[in-house]
């Protein structure tokens, strides 16, 4: 680099020096006219003079050719520079020597090369440095990626366990956006849930539901942390119940940043509470009943009320029977308490069906003769044995025919029949009447608890427990099949089947 | 309040016929029904002076007995007891609006539903003598 710069001033000190001789050589040759002081000396200075420009001219076009040297050496680190910075490969090994040539270049002209050396040094340093934190970029870029992929995994399985959830489930944000719904939500409200997400809660849930997104505003804007309400939905004329659960989610600021809402379908759960809670009422009343008659003429009687004997006596029969009525719809109730839990004691025996309804036949005939119906039961059938519990089977048989005995003005007639389908294996015991009938949408509830039909409670009372029972006996103790056919005005046929008591089922049992 | 003619409803013989001898006992006249519809046309033809029934009967239940029984002009003034077997059978409100004088729930005694006539029937006596 020094030789360099020695080299350009000795040969700008030699153009100049030749430029000058030059112009010195001119000046003389033109003082050589008669009467200058120069005069006689001018031709042999000519060679010279001209020696002198073609020197200089050659030193000038050299001094330029350099200088473009010069000039180009900075730009090209300077472009290189600019290459450098912008390029993807930031510091690489040749690159560097490149600029290092360049600016070694620019050096050995440059007066002092020390400050274009710092500035090499600065220049690789922060090229060394770009590079060392590309690498830590794409040391982090890799991370995050990989990071990415365990968000969207979490993601996904979080996914499916909310879209695997039976309840309905619904997500919002803080502005009642969706983020998520599940299938059993998308049902609920009936929209499409993978292509609602970021829609308004507003617009995808129709009006009729529109007291559980008032819900989800409310409970958003009350920052509760859990809200619970009931809420009714119908569709079709078909009434469901939810029990909806409101979470709000907090970010780290404890700001409201979204809405989880579950709901549950209570349907079956309401039913069954509104089932018992008739039950107790029915209960309540039945038993109430009995009781003010006997307290009643408790009273009556501890009050001297009664006057003569047969008054007493009237009062002391009221009072029995009463209780006894009392008494029967307690075990009625007991009964098919302990039959529904599996507790009841059954005591199996074969039994003769024909034998059995004669009993009961016996029982029902004085009722039966004070309202002039007339009991019809065909002759006896030989091998109508079954395999039962004799007073649950006779508790049957006696219901159907008291019933039938009720439900029938006076005048008529029931009739009993006992048939036997041995390649069934079965006995269909049928009671059939010319009684008040049942209508067709009742049918299939008077083995209901407590259900009476509503047209018929005017003919007879009744507890509503009755034929219940005869169900719990035939169907759950004995493992048969109860059955019923009405016509209103006609009459109807009530009636059973058991396994015939083969050895078979006597096995089995 | 010999002589006051009370018209006693229920689907249960034998309460109507507890209350009744009750009644006759001490000095009223008694007539009985067994459902709302009969008790309706014997409160049109016989006027009496109270009526005491059940609430829970077929036909017609109490209840709409008693709202026949306001809706009638010839009737509507009489006044009604309430017997009952069921817990809150009936809320105040309803009980306000079809002016029913007492509630009276089963099993009840003869003694307090006398008591409860006699009180009904002195008090519409002091109104019409005001």
């Amino acid at each position: 680099m020094k030789l360099g710069r020695n080299l350009y001033v000795i040969v700008t000190g030699l153009v100049a020096g030749i430029l000058l001789l030059g112009g010195l050589a001119e000046c003389i040759d033109s003082g050589i006219g008669v009467g200058s002081h120069f005069a006689g000396y001018a031709q042999k200075w000519v060679p010279v003079v001209l020696v002198c420009r073609v020197i200089g001219a050659v030193g000038v076009v050299w001094l330029g050719w350099y200088c473009l040297k010069l000039v180009g050496g900075i730009t090209s680190v300077a472009r290189l520079l600019k290459k450098e910075l912008t390029a993807e490969n930031t510091g690489s090994p040749e690159k560097r020597i490149k600029i290092e040539n360049s600016v070694a270049l620019v050096s050995s002209v440059v007066e002092k090369p020390a400050i274009i050396n710092e500035l090499s040094g600065a220049i690789n340093d922060r090229l060394r440095r770009y590079a060392d934190r590309n690498l830590a970029l794409e040391k982090h870029l890799k991370d995050l990626q990989i990071q990415i992929q365990l968000s969207q995994r979490q993601k996904r399985n979080t996914e499916a366990i909310i879209y695997s959830i039976r309840d309905a489930v619904i997500v919002v944000d803080e502005f009642d956006r969706l983020l998520m719904a599940n299938e059993a939500a998308a049902k609920l409200f009936n929209f499409d849930f993978r292509n609602s997400q970021h829609k308004p809660i507003g617009e995808l849930i129709e009006a009729a539901r529109s007291e559980f997104v008032d819900f989800l505003r409310q409970s958003r804007r009350g920052k509760v942390r859990h809200t619970r309400r009931e809420l009714d939905f119908s569709r079709d004329g078909d009434s469901k119940t939810f029990d909806c659960i409101v979470s709000c989610v907090y970010d780290g600021s404890e700001q409201v940043c979204g809405v989880v809402a579950v709901l549950h379908d209570i349907t079956r759960e309401k039913g069954i509470s509104q089932m018992k809670n008739d039950f107790v009422s029915h209960v309540s009343h039945e038993l109430k009943t009995p009781l003010a008659s006997i307290t009643a003429y408790s009273e009556m009687l501890s009050d001297g009320e009664a006057e003569d004997e047969e008054t007493r006596k009237e009062f002391y029969s009221v009072i029995q029977s009463q209780a006894q009525r009392l008494n029967r719809l307690i075990e009625d109730i007991l009964n098919i308490s302990r039959i529904e839990s599996g507790l009841i004691k059954v005591d199996r025996k074969p039994v003769s069906l024909t034998i059995l309804i004669e009993e009961q036949l016996q029982m029902i005939k004085g009722c039966a003769e004070e309202k002039d119906i007339r009991i019809v039961s065909q002759k006896p059938i030989v091998f109508d044995q079954v395999y039962a519990d004799k007073d649950m089977l006779s508790q049957v048989i006696v219901n159907l025919l008291s019933n039938a005995v009720k439900y029938t003005p006076a005048g008529g007639t029931v009739r009993i029949e006992t048939e036997v389908d041995e390649t069934a294996g079965i006995a269909r015991v049928s009671v059939t009447d010319t009684g008040v009938g049942i209508p067709e949408d009742e049918v299939k509830r008077v083995f209901d608890k407590f259900y009476r039909v509503g047209a018929n409670k005017s003919c007879a009372k009744g507890t509503g427990l009755g034929l219940n029972l005869v169900k719990q006996i035939v169907e759950k103790v004995h493992s048969g099949r109860v059955f019923v056919t009405s016509k209103p005005g006609v009459g109807s046929t009530f009636g059973f089947e058991l396994p015939l008591a083969t050895a078979k089922t006597v096995e089995a049992v | 309040m010999a002589g006051k003619k009370v018209l006693v409803v229920d689907d249960e013989i034998h309460i109507v016929h507890v209350v009744a001898i009750k009644l006759r006992n001490n000095g009223f006249e008694v007539v009985t029904a067994a459902n709302g519809a009969e008790a309706f046309e014997l409160t049109c033809n016989e006027k009496p002076d109270i009526v005491v029934t059940d609430f829970q009967m077929p036909v017609m239940t109490g209840i709409e007995l008693v709202e026949k029984i306001r809706q009638n002009e010839e009737t509507k003034d009489i006044p009604v007891i309430l017997l009952t077997a069921r817990n809150f059978a009936i809320e105040d409100k309803q009980k306000e609006d079809l002016q029913i004088c007492d509630c009276l729930s089963k099993p009840f005694s003869p003694k307090e539903l006398l008591r409860s006539i006699q009180d009904v029937l002195y008090q519409r006596a002091v109104v019409q003598e005001n």
